[in-house]
């Protein structure tokens, strides 16, 4: 059973109070990506996109059902899951090629990259922890027991806490990077999936697909401070200044929900289960898979309309950060 | 940890259809059927959610809620199972409704979270319909006996659509 999070985030609390301001999403801006890597599950491969004419330029082989998703902090690799043969598939993003793979866990699945030291975080749903992976050696060298079938991961920009969505304990688990010890655990809504933090490491933002809404974090006080109802079966959430971008698998559909205030401005009508969501670092495109249409939107956030869209192959995902 | 997953097992077993399913992998079926009839004729028969009377698999159906979001109906097959139903979208301008099944035994149908859209296209005096689902397979974890395996689920759903759309044909091209 978590402990209650309360004791332990007033220490917390307190030694993040100021780092929090001190970081900025100045860094995050200053990066350009030029592509997507779109996991296709069942054509069990790897997709590129190029982002410009938004023209799928390569297809690399990957097995295993692959789903979830991360790219190193260089850009220079791209970390897949594959639930399906239990492994983590490294592939060399400027090659195209698959680098190595080894196994990890029971069922892996949601997996997001340190910014800093290295390291690869992957959910395992049917063991009910996350791997700490060293992805040079290609080994697991811990293991962090969380709530019921962890799914979407995140990592705060100063590298500090990660989240787990664990999705079957309605919770978000918050974890330090430095001892891998778990300080709590945060109540949201009904089966959270994607998870997503701010570029000021302040709060983060659950898809919660039982109940058809997206929850707010305030991190620091290890609390939830929000909820917004969104479409029907929420995926993941995308962030850009002051909005939140959710697929919404069943209806369709993208909401877009103003922060300040937490009200859906609009809702987009995309492909038919749009999964994967992720934001260009200039804010001006956001990039989503449409699992069963096999293709990649592109969402002009000022627009708020679809600007163009890249065949992928069979069952695209995308789950996690896929732009580099 | 070997108690936590046997836990876990049993919470599935008692709540399949509340488990997003992320272990076996989502699998994807669609049907189409060329009619020599105007869309809206076919729209006339398909498009009440309440009536499924054009399937010969259905025997009888009662529901709640008209063709509002939120409406279900409970299919009884002609083979003795029951499906229970739920209508998420319809949208009669587009001759489109997406709807998802919220209780079915996975003897009747070896699926999970279940979901579909039936629809209806036309060109003058022809019309396309589609029907595709998004469902998981019938056993949520590793290692599913062969009756519940994603070749099981995905065979049952395209013959339930392929059944219904070959007799839709029949029916509306026999005037109706």
């Amino acid at each position: 059973m978590p402990r209650p999070v309360t004791r332990l985030m007033m220490s917390l609390t307190a030694m993040l109070g100021s780092i929090a301001v001190a970081v900025s999403g100045a860094a995050e801006s200053a990066k350009t990506v030029s592509e997507a890597f779109v996991t296709n599950q069942t054509g069990d491969s790897l997709s590129v996109v190029s982002l410009s004419d938004m023209k799928s330029v390569a297809e690399i082989a990957i097995g295993g059902k692959p789903a979830g998703i991360a790219m190193s902090p260089d850009g220079k690799l791209a970390y897949v899951t594959s639930p399906e043969s239990k492994e983590v598939v490294v592939v060399d993003a400027r090659a195209r090629k698959v680098a190595n793979r080894f196994k990890v866990g029971e069922a892996p699945l949601g997996i997001a990259a340190h910014p800093t030291n290295g390291r690869l975080y992957v959910a395992d749903w049917f063991t009910h922890s996350i791997s700490v992976v060293d992805p040079g050696a290609g080994k697991v060298i811990a293991q962090i027991p969380v709530g019921e079938s962890p799914s979407g991961l995140a990592v705060t920009p100063d590298g500090r806490l990660l989240l787990s969505a664990d999705r079957d304990s309605d919770q978000v688990s918050i974890i330090d990077t430095a001892t891998n010890a778990r300080l709590g655990t945060v109540a949201v809504g009904k089966r959270p999936f994607g998870v997503t933090i701010d570029a000021g490491g302040t709060r983060a933002y659950t898809a919660n697909v039982a109940s058809d809404d997206m929850s707010v974090i305030d991190i620091a006080a290890g609390k939830s401070v929000g909820t917004v109802a969104v479409g029907h079966r929420p995926y993941a959430v995308a962030l850009s200044s002051g909005r939140a971008f959710v697929t919404n698998q069943y209806a369709g559909t993208v909401s877009v929900v103003e922060l300040d205030g937490l009200r859906v401005v609009q809702t987009i009508e995309v492909g038919d289960h749009p999964e994967g969501i992720a934001i260009d670092p200039s804010a001006a495109n956001i990039y989503v898979a449409c699992w069963f249409d096999n293709v990649l939107m592109r969402i002009d956030t000022a627009k708020l309309a679809i600007t163009g869209e890249a065949a992928v192959g069979d069952g695209p995902r995308a789950f996690g950060l896929f732009l580099r | 940890m070997v108690r936590a997953v046997a836990l876990g097992l049993a919470v599935l077993a008692v709540f399949p259809t509340l488990a997003s399913a992320h272990g076996p992998t989502r699998q994807k079926a669609t049907e189409t059927v060329e009619i020599n009839a105007p869309a809206d004729k076919v729209w006339a028969v398909i498009g009440n959610f309440q009536d499924m009377s054009w399937h010969p698999a259905v025997a009888k159906l009662e529901g709640n809620g008209g063709n509002d979001a939120n409406a279900t109906r409970t299919l009884t097959l002609t083979s003795g199972g029951t499906i229970e139903e739920k209508l998420i979208q319809n949208d009669p301008a587009k001759k489109l409704y997406k709807y998802e099944i919220t209780k079915v035994d996975p003897k009747v149908l070896p699926v999970n979270n279940y979901s579909s859209t039936l629809s209806v296209k036309g060109e003058g005096d022809k019309s396309t319909v589609e029907w595709k689902g998004a469902f998981y397979r019938g056993f949520m974890n590793n290692d599913p006996p062969p009756e519940l395996s994603d070749e099981a689920a995905v065979k049952a759903v395209k013959g339930v659509y392929r059944g219904g759309l070959d007799a839709l044909k029949q029916k509306v091209e026999a005037g109706g």
